[in-house]
């Protein structure tokens, strides 16, 4: 294993609050990394002490073997496009992106024009004039021009279109998969991340609740669907992590099935499905989660819970 | 923590490299700091020669009157508001351009050294560039109508060249480095920082001026000025300079971008 991040215990307050608390995790080089979280979780807190803007209050990052705090070795191998990143207030779009190549060595022009094209960034525009979508789109160009071994993407697509969020996915994984990287990408919109991601690691009030592969974390639960009566009886006493029914149809997800029981659901005439990740990661940082079934049974996930 | 190996990776780029990114990071966009303070100053100038054209035709042409209106020229202030815009230039440049070079891997340490060289280059070529004015000020007898805008009281009228160039240097520096240490405190501690900053710094300068009063020294005040004369004065804005730029370094160097 080939560990480029090694977090150690890792604890960031500010004040009174623990935005980040006791925290250890490794990250492999050449790999997707989903951080996902609620709003105020700690996702930027974290990215940002990985990135050295922020100092620890304990614990030990090693980024690439060294600490990142005011190291310029590290800082030169990473990209952190941060969603909430200031500009200088005279800066265009064109300044911004002749300024890359002077700080990231791995720097791509032609890919850089290629994205500027198809992302449709005016140059001539003033940083602070751009909408929230051609804002979020700068980063993204920055983020992938600059080819950096670790590249950190904070809630890259805020504002983007659909199109313009998929031509992020496509362009990542296509020079992702011509120039190995590791890519650490923190989101709200799981779901259609969710194929890109190879690792997943959820923080929760500043924990982090889960790190694993993510084939693991989604095949750890199955959705059944068929019947309401047949489906209730084959689930039987167990948890129910989401439930979603139309008339006599009901569909719920619960946790790891055996190849036997797979075996007997399907006997039984139900279809086994896989689960969405943002359900579960839903369900693993929407508190207390037994209130949630038995209160909503049959309402679809609040709006609030998804945000 | 055993089996765990880690990928080697370059040494960074010379530090000179580096260094020398930031400077281009603040004249990325040289408009603000070159374009906007000369259209601002040929706007100012011209307003002035016009107020010089009308003083000159509407004034007596005895030479006392002439000799009368230059003396009251050279209290010109019209290029002081350079000195206040430069320092505004430097509180933006420690509170929005740092962040942005943090979020493009640049250390605190690169962006302050790079800063620094980019402020004393600054106040360099804007005091050339002033003595420069001003002698073609000379030469052209006050722009043809006797006025005075560079040869301002304020840098020495009767010191040769060289030093009245290092007065304007001393004072451009003296403001950027001021706008330095006011930005950095910003950054680090926010309005909360500058307001018990001032609130300190006025309560010491009203004690000072209360101990100079209540010990009868204002003579002995005045008169350490007077030894000093401009160049001893300006030098002296050199400490000051020197201070406030080593407590930009230290403040921004444990300070973080946020918002």
């Amino acid at each position: 294993m080939t560990a480029i991040v090694d977090v150690q215990d890792v604890t960031k307050h500010f004040g009174s609050v623990a935005a980040v608390d006791g925290v250890s995790f490794r990250l492999e080089e050449g790999k997707i990394y989903g951080l996902l979280g609620r709003n105020g979780a700690g996702k930027t807190t974290l990215m940002s002490l990985l990135t050295g803007q922020e100092f620890a209050t304990a614990g030990d990052i090693r980024i690439f073997g060294e600490s990142p705090v005011e190291n310029a070795r590290v800082a030169e191998q990473i990209c952190f496009i941060k969603e909430s990143q200031k500009y200088p207030d005279d800066f265009k779009v064109k300044h911004v992106l002749r300024m890359a190549p002077r700080f990231f060595p791995n720097w791509d022009q032609s890919f850089a024009d290629q994205l500027v094209a198809e992302f449709r960034v005016p140059l001539d525009r003033k940083m602070k004039k751009l909408s929230r979508g051609q804002f979020s789109a700068v980063g993204v160009i920055v983020g992938l021009a600059s080819r950096a071994p670790l590249t950190f993407f904070d809630e890259p697509y805020l504002g983007l279109d659909a199109v313009a969020r998929q031509l992020f996915y496509d362009r990542l994984l296509a020079d992702y998969a011509e120039h190995p990287r590791t890519v650490v990408l923190s989101t709200h919109l799981i779901d259609e991340v969710s194929a890109l991601l190879e690792h997943v690691l959820v923080i929760d009030e500043g924990r982090l609740l889960v790190d694993s592969p993510a084939d693991e974390l989604m095949g750890s639960a199955t959705t059944v669907v068929g019947g309401r009566d047949a489906v209730e009886s084959f689930v039987g006493g167990r948890e129910v992590i989401h439930r979603d029914g139309i008339g006599g149809l009901l569909s719920l997800t619960v946790a790891g099935l055996t190849a036997a029981e797979r075996a007997t659901a399907k006997a039984a005439g139900l279809e086994l499905g896989p689960v969405s990740l943002q359900q579960l990661i839903v369900r693993l940082t929407a508190g207390s989660t037994t209130d949630f079934t038995e209160n909503a049974p049959t309402t679809p996930i609040p709006e609030e819970a998804r945000a | 923590m055993s089996a765990v190996s880690t990928p080697t990776i370059p040494g960074p780029r010379p530090l000179a490299r580096r260094i020398g990114n930031v400077v281009r990071l603040h004249l990325a966009n040289p408009f603000t700091i070159i374009g906007t303070p000369v259209i601002v100053l040929g706007l100012i100038f011209a307003v002035n020669w016009m107020i010089w054209w009308i003083v000159r035709t509407a004034a007596p042409s005895d030479p006392q009157s002439v000799a009368d209106v230059a003396d009251g020229l050279q209290y010109s202030g019209a290029t002081l508001w350079i000195f206040v815009y430069m320092m505004v230039v430097a509180i933006m440049a420690m509170n929005l351009t740092f962040s942005f070079a943090l979020g493009f891997g640049s250390t605190r340490r690169d962006f302050l050294l790079g800063s620094g060289l980019t402020f004393v280059g600054l106040a360099a070529i804007y005091a050339v560039a002033y003595i420069l004015l001003a002698a073609l000020e000379t030469w052209t007898g006050g722009w043809g109508v006797g006025g005075t805008m560079f040869n301002s009281f304020y840098f020495g009228v009767d010191s040769p060249w060289w030093l009245r160039l290092f007065h304007v240097f001393a004072l451009f520096l003296f403001f950027l480095a001021a706008g330095s240490a006011f930005g950095s405190m910003y950054v680090r501690w926010k309005a909360r920082g500058l307001i018990v900053f001032f609130s300190v710094v006025s309560i010491l300068i009203m004690g000072a001026v209360a101990l100079v009063t209540v010990s009868d020294s204002w003579p002995a005040v005045g008169e350490f000025f007077e030894v000093a004369g401009f160049t001893g004065s300006y030098a002296l804005s050199l400490v000051l300079s020197a201070i406030a730029g080593a407590a930009a370094y230290l403040i921004l160097r444990r300070a973080t971008p946020r918002n």
